[in-house]
């Protein structure tokens, strides 16, 4: 088996690179695919606490490369899914405990055992951008509908540009909202792609119950009811080559709107 | 492709074989799909003679997965309805009358008002109906027959087996914590470094390093005798000794205390949160259903011990005295 590295990468911090990583493993996991996650944030990890994986953590990609365990017993199976496991990053350690060869080892090691590699990618352009790059051969780029972020996404597609291992960098645009978009406090899904001309993989909407899932250790692919749970599912079903349509955003509001009218009558009569 | 359906479980009909066009389907739908009691349900849609092409069928489904429920099947007698629900793999089926399933739905002449209506109807009988209603009281006799005077007596029933008896006997003024299985062993084995072998030396006699600090997430903390922080030490953080570890706060990170292989040493807080307790070459994690994002401080903490004992990491409480 050789399966695919993906790395999630954007380039500013707190755009969604660690939700991204959590949901979309989680989701192809659901689908039956055999999937590890590579935490590289190393000192700021974040991927065990949104998987709830924290407390079964004993050695992490540190102790892999300094050889203190095998690369086996440091991947932390997940608790609802046996075909998800992590990889994490150590906390008390910086970038400078990891080299982009090592990397490229581990990630070259896991694909030969699993259908997917995706590496969650530290803010930044510096050693741990270029580590969490080294064994992958496709991206995505995570943004946000904000000039910073887009600036930093369109730094970073370029870096990417000049790697010959990476064969395709999708975008995926995060924390949209429809009602901002239409008074024109928020660009568009258009606008994002027209400045970053690369393909999109998937527009996740703003969503608080991303808050508490993040809280509850639970991605929120598993809830059923979200929105952003299902447009990340729709995410996963594209990275596997399916054409799903983009959830339009828009359409919840509309009839929202009817409903809420509903709601008023109802309230009005008991 | 026509199947009978006799029984869909936790099924629901939605009736919009009356709507005039697609667009007062839709309509009618999504207004019946924010009711709470449509959430979870299997929904039969009876969807008359409307002519629905592939796309539209695509997101009246898109529409009811994003409000939690699902299509069990569709009842049409449109051949292009027919034709877009197998293209997308829904299933086609017809609605018995005698159906043991709640529904909604629309008749000839409907506003807006009268579907409101209907949707309260419903919930009055789901309400009058409901069994859920009948347990609650059964519940509450039961309650009523334990005052809330004797329940004060009763100390959890785990700590009264005999092995728990023995455990009394040994650490005078501690009890177990309430939760049993509050941590659990991780299955790495014993973990000790090669060369390092399993000892109970007396850790009284070890050297203490004293910290006046709070620990973050990130800092680490080693020593090869014991460890006591005047402080919290926040998740993230971890804290390694040789002998005993003892936060005067609250411990959240992770704590090794014994980690030259002493098997007597002890880890101890005012609030033992640890996300990980390590003991010599034992590991344990904090079992899932204590995972808290925050602990909040109180001045009402008891103080923890953890220890080994037969093979496992077990928490005492000490008696509050009051
Ligand atoms: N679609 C969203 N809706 C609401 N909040 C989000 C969304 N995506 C991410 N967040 C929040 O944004 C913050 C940063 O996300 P994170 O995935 O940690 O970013 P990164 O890994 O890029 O630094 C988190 O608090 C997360 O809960
Ligand atoms: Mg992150």
């Amino acid at each position: 088996m050789t399966g695919r590295v993906i790395v999630i990468t954007s380039g500013k911090g707190g755009v969604g690179k660690t939700t991204t990583s959590a949901n979309i493993g989680t989701a192809l996991a659901k689908s039956g695919y055999k999937v590890v996650l590579i935490d590289t944030d190393l000192g700021l990890r974040n991927l065990d606490l949104l998987l709830g994986l924290e407390n079964r953590i004993v050695y992490t990609i540190v102790d892999v490369i300094e050889e203190r365990c095998k690369l086996r017993q440091a991947l932390v199976k997940d608790k609802k899914n046996p075909n998800l496991s992590l990889l994490a990053a150590a906390q008390t350690r910086d970038k400078t405990a990891v080299n982009a060869d090592q990397l490229k080892e581990i990630c070259d090691t896991l694909k030969e055992e699993n259908d997917f590699v995706l590496v969650d990618c530290p803010a930044g352009i510096e050693q741990g951008f270029q580590n969490a790059v080294a064994g992958a051969s496709e991206a995505i780029v995570v943004t946000t509908p904000e000039m910073s972020a887009i600036r930093d996404a369109d730094r970073i597609i370029g870096l990417l540009a000049t790697k010959e291992e990476i064969t395709s960098t999708k975008l995926l645009l995060n924390r949209v909202r429809p009602n901002l978009i239409k008074t024109n406090e928020m660009m568009s899904v258009d606008d994002v792609v027209g400045i970053l001309e690369i393909p999109l993989v998937g527009i996740i909407p703003e969503d608080t119950g991303i808050i508490t899932s993040t809280n509850k250790g639970e991605p929120i692919v598993n809830d059923e009811t979200a929105l952003a749970g299902k447009a990340y599912r729709n995410v996963a079903e594209r990275i596997l080559g399916e054409e799903v349509p983009f959830l339009n955003l828009d359409e919840p509001k509309g009839f929202m709107a009817k409903i809420k009218n509903a709601f008023a009558k109802l309230k009005a009569k008991v | 492709m026509l199947m009978e359906e006799s029984f869909v479980e936790n099924g629901f009909i939605i009736d919009l074989s009356n709507a005039k066009d697609t667009s007062q389907l839709v309509h009618e739908l999504s207004s019946i799909m924010e009711h709470p009691d449509v959430k979870g349900k299997n929904l039969c849609l009876k969807l008359g003679s409307t002519d629905l092409k592939q796309s539209q069928l695509l997101s009246i489904k898109a529409l009811i997965e994003t409000m939690g429920a699902s299509i069990a099947f569709v009842d049409t007698s449109s051949e292009q309805t027919e034709a877009s629900a197998v293209s997308l793999g829904v299933m086609i089926s017809k609605v018995k009358d005698n159906e043991n399933i709640g529904s909604l739905g629309i008749s000839e002449e409907t506003t807006s008002e009268e579907i409101t209506d209907k949707v309260i109807e419903v919930v009055a009988d789901t309400q009058m109906t409901s069994p859920s209603i009948e347990t609650t009281e059964g519940i509450e006799d039961v309650y009523d027959e334990v005052s809330t005077e004797e329940l004060s007596e009763i100390i959890p029933s785990e700590s009264y087996n005999n092995s728990d008896f023995g455990a009394l006997a040994v650490h005078e003024g501690l009890i177990p914590t309430e939760e049993a299985s509050k941590y659990i062993i991780l299955d790495t084995g014993n973990v000790l470094p090669e060369g390092v072998e399993e000892n109970t030396i007396d850790t009284k006699t070890l050297p203490t390093l004293y910290i006046n600090q709070t620990l973050r997430s990130g800092q680490t903390i080693s020593y090869e005798g014991n460890i006591l922080i005047i402080g919290d030490a926040h998740p993230g953080s971890e804290i390694i000794a040789g002998g005993d570890i003892t936060v005067w706060g609250i411990l959240g990170g992770i704590a090794h205390a014994g980690n030259c292989g002493n098997i007597t040493a002890k880890v101890r807080a005012l609030k033992l949160n640890a996300i990980q307790l390590r003991i010599a070459g034992l590991y344990a994690r904090r079992n899932d259903t204590l995972n808290v994002p925050y602990v909040q401080k109180s001045n009402e903490f008891t103080p923890e011990e953890a220890l080994i004992e037969e093979g496992k990491i077990v928490i005492y409480k000490k008696l509050r005295r009051d």
